[in-house]
């Protein structure tokens, strides 16, 4: 179980790497969202905003209207934002849960891929 | 490169990742599709390692016939001794033969042809000819609506996910709901030149609309002189039992398209088919929409053989007998498992499991994978799952997939996240 500091810590670093990644930010120009991760097992919620594909901030607690809630267990939302996970495998498994449309769905692989294209 | 098919298959997803799109390669991996098509024979296909598939996908339909059907091979191969694509400019037997057995087994005044190589230039040509005969402007189309990504087509798609990154768009296009026919009545102006419909939508998640909902629409275009659009690219050559879906309604359209099973998973081909009066627009534009490819002498004569092949191994008859089958497997799967399968929508073979979330089409699409089943979810929506299966496919195999399903829903079952999808 992952406590919600090291998520926040895992989620600056995911930042980070996407923010820096010049073919990812030229990738998602055209995406701005804003989304909800739920972990489930600690009850500990947070948001992310991406404005033209630049997440502009994350915050503990749930602000505004998501347009993508992802659900899954505080240790996978860690493993997830340090890229030592597959989430497409974790998606297919039921552990990770996506609530959004399939354009996005594809987009969150995609942003995967492109950071961590080994995982 | 060697014979080793593992070290095959490996090297030609590698290749495809770097010279087609790794996108493509990594959600097939991930959905447990990662597969090398190598043999084909009737409703099964084989990954170049061997393992064995049915094939309930079938390109969203082009292998009624079943795949590498041997008649559709042998009259290809006989036509390879004398033809080529021909010249589109000439005229042709081939192109006068199919045109001709088209219009007699379309339903009723349907005569004329236009030929095109795939089902997006079937209905571009469609609404080009809706426009240039009416000389109106609008077009109403269906949300969750599919009829191809080239210019016109894609701006009577219903899902903006495929239009978006590409507009502007044609002007003129007015979506609807589909299945009301009171959103179409409101939508209908003095400039609306045609309605463009699916009779069963076939990637918006087999969606079989109401029993009056076709017939009213067939009204609404005579009483406003509009041109009814059919789109049976998915539902044409037996799909549904019938011949074409829109004989399930009585309902005869102005314009057809037809494509994908037309070419038998053969060669490419596709038609539009229209109603002789119509055919007065061309009079004065003989060449106003040409296609290089388009009805070629070799697409022609696969076409005439498929057609064939369909009326003498009644194939329709066989249809409704594997649908029967197959909904008979349905209701215990309903039954069996209500917190995963809501509802089943069906016409013949023309089949979409509805989920009880979008987790799940996902999720089965990979367990039925690894039981030797290619059964995708639709595009427009996860929790649906589309079968069309080749018209071909036998009893016994009927009986495979759905113990596939029986046994994928049961695993399932067992695993997480099958609450509310949020």
């Amino acid at each position: 179980m992952a406590t919600s500091q090291d998520i926040l810590e895992a989620l600056a670093d995911y930042q980070v790497q996407c923010n820096e990644n010049q073919r990812l930010r030229k990738m998602q120009r055209d995406w701005s969202k804003l989304l909800h991760f739920v972990a489930e097992d600690t009850g500990d919620k947070f948001t992310m905003n991406v404005v033209k594909g630049e997440i502009i901030s994350f915050e503990s607690g749930t602000n505004g209207t998501p347009d993508i809630i992802v659900t899954t267990t505080s240790e996978n939302f860690c493993d997830m934002f340090w890229g030592d996970l597959n989430p497409s495998q974790k998606y297919l498994q039921g552990e990770i849960r996506v609530k959004a449309s399939q354009e996005d769905v594809v987009r969150l692989d995609a942003i995967t891929m492109i950071i961590w294209p080994d995982a | 490169m060697g014979s080793d098919p593992a070290k095959i298959k490996a090297e030609a997803l590698s290749d495809f990742s770097k010279f087609i799109g790794p996108m493509k390669v990594r959600t097939m991996k991930a959905a447990g599709l990662d597969i090398i098509e190598d043999k084909r024979e009737g409703a099964s296909v084989w990954d170049i390692t061997g393992k064995k598939y049915i094939d309930c996908q079938t390109g969203s339909g082009i292998m009624n016939v079943g795949r590498r059907n041997p008649d559709i091979i042998d009259a290809l191969k006989k036509a390879l001794d004398t033809y080529d694509i021909g010249v589109f400019l000439l005229c042709s037997k081939p192109k006068a033969d199919l045109a001709k057995k088209l219009a007699e087994i379309t339903p009723g005044d349907l005569k004329c042809t236009i030929f095109g190589v795939g089902g997006g230039e079937a209905n571009d040509a469609a609404i080009k000819i809706a426009r240039g005969y009416t000389m109106k402007k609008e077009i109403i189309y269906a949300e969750k609506a599919y009829h191809g990504h080239t210019g016109f087509a894609l701006s009577a798609i219903g899902r903006d996910a495929y239009k978006e990154p590409f507009e502007p768009l044609i002007p003129g296009f007015k979506m609807v709901p589909f299945g009301d026919i009171e959103a179409i009545k409101k939508t209908i102006t003095d400039d609306t030149a045609a309605i463009i419909l699916e009779p069963i939508q076939g990637e918006g998640g087999i969606n079989i609309p109401p029993d009056e909902y076709l017939p009213a629409v067939r009204k609404l275009c005579d009483d406003h002189e509009i041109l009814l659009i059919l789109d049976e690219i998915q539902t044409g050559f037996g799909r549904t039992g019938r011949m074409f879906a829109s004989e399930h309604w009585g309902v005869v359209p102005d314009i057809m398209t037809v494509a994908k099973s037309l070419g038998g998973g053969i060669y490419p081909i596709s038609a539009t088919i229209f109603k002789e009066e119509i055919q007065d627009f061309f009079i004065p534009h003989p060449f106003i929409h040409l296609s290089t490819f388009g009805g070629s002498d070799l697409g022609c004569i696969v076409g005439m053989a498929v057609i064939d092949y369909i009326q003498k191994h009644n194939l329709l008859d066989h249809t409704e007998k594997m649908g029967r089958k197959f909904r008979a497997g349905f209701d215990s799967l309903l039954k069996e498992y209500p917190s995963l399968l809501l509802e089943v929508r069906q016409k013949g073979l023309m089949m979409g499991l509805q989920y009880t979330n979008e987790s799940i089409g996902p999720r089965l699409t990979k367990k039925m994978a690894e039981r030797g089943v290619i059964a995708i979810y639709t595009g427009n929506d996860p929790s649906i799952c589309r079968l069309m299966p080749p018209l071909v496919i036998t009893p016994e195999e009927v009986d495979f997939v759905l113990n596939a399903l029986n046994d994928s829903m049961k695993e399932l079952s067992k695993e997480a996240g099958l609450g509310k999808n949020d």
